[in-house]
């Protein structure tokens, strides 16, 4: 039987240890007598400190390959390396404590403790990795959200605050830690065109400032400037990335 | 911070609802627990305070005092069983007597004595007698002669001791020559003769002595723990058992109600257990965070309840037999807890199957 052709973008890679490596990466759901494929023999790199902006279609497999690059799936096939550590055999245990520490999530919708203030929602990350909440972690805590401009608003609860302010406090939480690698699922698809864009501008400043690689998916193709390359997905194959011209 | 109890302290209001009725539910089992103490102590007072192991009953008397009789050559008989350490003689006679400046009669159980029970001073002179604190409720002070029975037979209060009353009527304990006289004198149809006592208190050691003794009076005689002859008295196990009844199935609805709210709580936090999967919580933690949560509830909901129980045993009359005693609390408490442990349990599996992927929507 001849194997199946690998689909991969086409990006560069450069130098050093990268923050994700997917290789002939295959995911099957199956319904009924049917067997779905959600991803297809996908190989993807991205380099350390690098911004891929992943656009699709609806069900073009966009969300699947972002929960098994952040070991929210286990692949059906292929392998997974986030960071130099190959997740692709994990449990659900060993997976839970592999995404408190190595990566960071920022989510579509709410996705904050909506009970928490906005320094208290970034602690819940070391609470859960069994911290007290102590002076250093309520430190960088603060230093973050001051980075992302929300120093007044720390003792502000979620519903205190703008839709592009939670998302800020969403993207302190996913940096909390000091991953190798962000998920971004749709970060601005819930802000205005405005709004999304600074948010994005955001990303972009803290990410690369930080030397943190992310993976952003996204409808708006209006998005992909802010990133270093696009990766298109079409029925769960990826097609040729292309670097993205920087004004 | 721990997320469970900061929830709590910030949304307490999402917890009202099952702690109001949680609370209810601690009075009601509080008030009926209260009630079968009540009902058990005012029955069995006079019983449990016995220095005794064991009570010896005619064999025909059915474990009843009342029908039971004890001759002296029985009586010699056990006496002199290897084992037996004392022996004494003990009577009742229930009646109604009248207290001086009462207008209602009391209800009063006069028991004859010669081994003094605890908290019970050694046998008074004949005439007189140590009285239960019921019939210092009821009226009766230190040197008040108390007319018994449809003879009006005198007996004169020498004191008061606490918790000896006898089928919920206060016992005044007497030398046994008194208690024949009222025996005699008010009940004509079951005179006692000189030296016959109902039944005897026994002390001594080893386990087969009631056997002993059983087998020394050629079966003349039934002999009973004292723990078994409180529960013979009549009414006692049949009050324990539907009291018991009722307790445990109001026990069985707190832990309903837990199972339902937390499950419902658990339903509608689907999808911040969800995300909080996705950045690094365990199942475990979540779920330790819910039992939390239905144990503080509880607690909370235990003491707004013990309050109401308090305030509705204050605003009772008297004559209603709740004693909240301190070990109820502590078994009610306990119950719930456990029953809170139990009903949240039934939300490990929704907390266990919440999906992590499902934060970032369904996967394609």
């Amino acid at each position: 039987m001849t194997p199946p052709a690998t689909t991969s973008d086409s990006g560069s890679v450069p130098g050093g240890t990268p923050a994700l490596q997917l290789t002939d990466v295959r995911k099957v759901y199956r319904s009924g007598d049917d067997d779905i494929v959600a991803l297809d023999h996908a190989t993807m790199t991205v380099a350390a400190g690098e911004i891929v902006a992943l656009l699709g279609p609806s069900g073009s497999g966009k969300t699947t390959l972002l929960s098994i690059a952040g070991g929210l799936l286990t692949p059906t096939e292929g392998t997974v390396v986030v960071n130099g550590k190959d997740i692709s055999g994990y449990s659900s245990k060993q997976l839970t404590e592999f995404r408190r520490e190595n990566v960071g999530f920022v989510f579509q919708s709410v996705n904050l403790v909506p009970f928490l203030t906005a320094e208290e929602n970034l602690l819940v990350v070391d609470e859960l990795g069994g911290g007290k909440g102590g002076k250093g972690a309520r430190q960088r805590a603060r230093q973050l959200l001051d980075e992302l401009g929300l120093g007044k608003r720390t003792k502000n609860l979620p519903s205190q605050l703008s839709g592009g302010e939670r998302q800020r406090v969403a993207i302190g939480r996913a940096l909390f830690n000091g991953p190798a690698l962000v998920l971004f699922d749709e970060p601005t698809s819930a802000l205005d065109t405005k709004i999304g864009a600074q948010v994005m501008e955001l990303i972009s400043t803290e990410m690369k400032s930080r030397g943190t690689a992310a993976v952003i998916v996204t409808h708006d193709s209006r998005m992909t400037h802010y990133a270093d390359r696009t990766v298109q997905i079409i029925d769960g194959r990826l097609e040729s990335g292309q670097p993205v011209a920087h004004a | 911070m721990n997320l469970a109890i900061t929830e709590l302290r910030r949304q307490p209001s999402r917890f009202v609802v099952a702690t109001v009725v949680l609370a209810f539910l601690a009075a009601l089992l509080l008030i009926l627990g209260g009630l079968l103490d009540g009902l058990y102590l005012g029955s069995t007072g006079a019983i449990r305070s016995q220095k005794a192991d064991l009570i010896v009953y005619s064999s025909s008397a059915r474990d009843s005092f009342l029908r039971s009789r004890i001759t002296p050559e029985i009586r010699a008989a056990v006496e002199a069983v290897p084992g037996v350490t004392a022996v004494g003689g003990v009577g009742f006679t229930l009646l109604g007597a009248v207290v001086p400046g009462e207008s209602d009669l009391a209800d009063v159980a006069v028991a004859g004595y010669e081994l003094a029970p605890n908290g019970v001073p050694a046998v008074p002179p004949p005439g007189s007698g140590y009285a239960d604190a019921r019939l210092e409720d009821a009226g009766a002070n230190a040197g008040d002669v108390l007319l018994v029975g449809p003879a009006k037979t005198p007996i004169t209060i020498i004191g008061f001791v606490d918790d000896t009353s006898y089928l919920q009527q206060g016992t005044i304990w007497v030398d046994l020559s008194t208690w024949r006289g009222v025996q005699n004198a008010n009940r004509p149809d079951s005179t006692v003769g000189d030296d016959i006592v109902q039944v005897l208190v026994v002390r001594g050691g080893g386990s087969s002595l009631g056997s002993s003794i059983d087998a020394a009076t050629a079966g003349a005689t039934k002999t009973l723990t004292r723990s078994a002859a409180v529960l013979a008295l009549p009414g006692v196990k049949q009050q324990e058992s539907t009291f018991n009844q009722i307790i445990y199935s109001t026990l069985v609805v707190a832990l309903a109600i837990v199972a339902l709210f937390f499950s419902l709580l658990t339903l509608e936090r689907t999808g911040l257990y969800g995300v909080l999967k996705a950045i690094g919580a365990s199942s475990r933690r979540l779920f330790a965070g819910v039992v939390l949560q239905a144990v503080i509830v509880t607690i909370i909901a235990f003491a707004l309840g013990s309050a109401v129980a308090l305030v509705a045993a204050g605003l009772l009359p008297a004559k209603v037999p709740l004693d909240l005693i301190p070990s109820r609390f502590v078994f009610t408490g306990i119950a719930l807890v456990v029953a809170s442990v139990l009903g949240s349990a039934i939300s490990l599996r929704r907390v266990t199957r919440i999906d992590p992927a499902s934060a970032i929507g369904s996967a394609e």
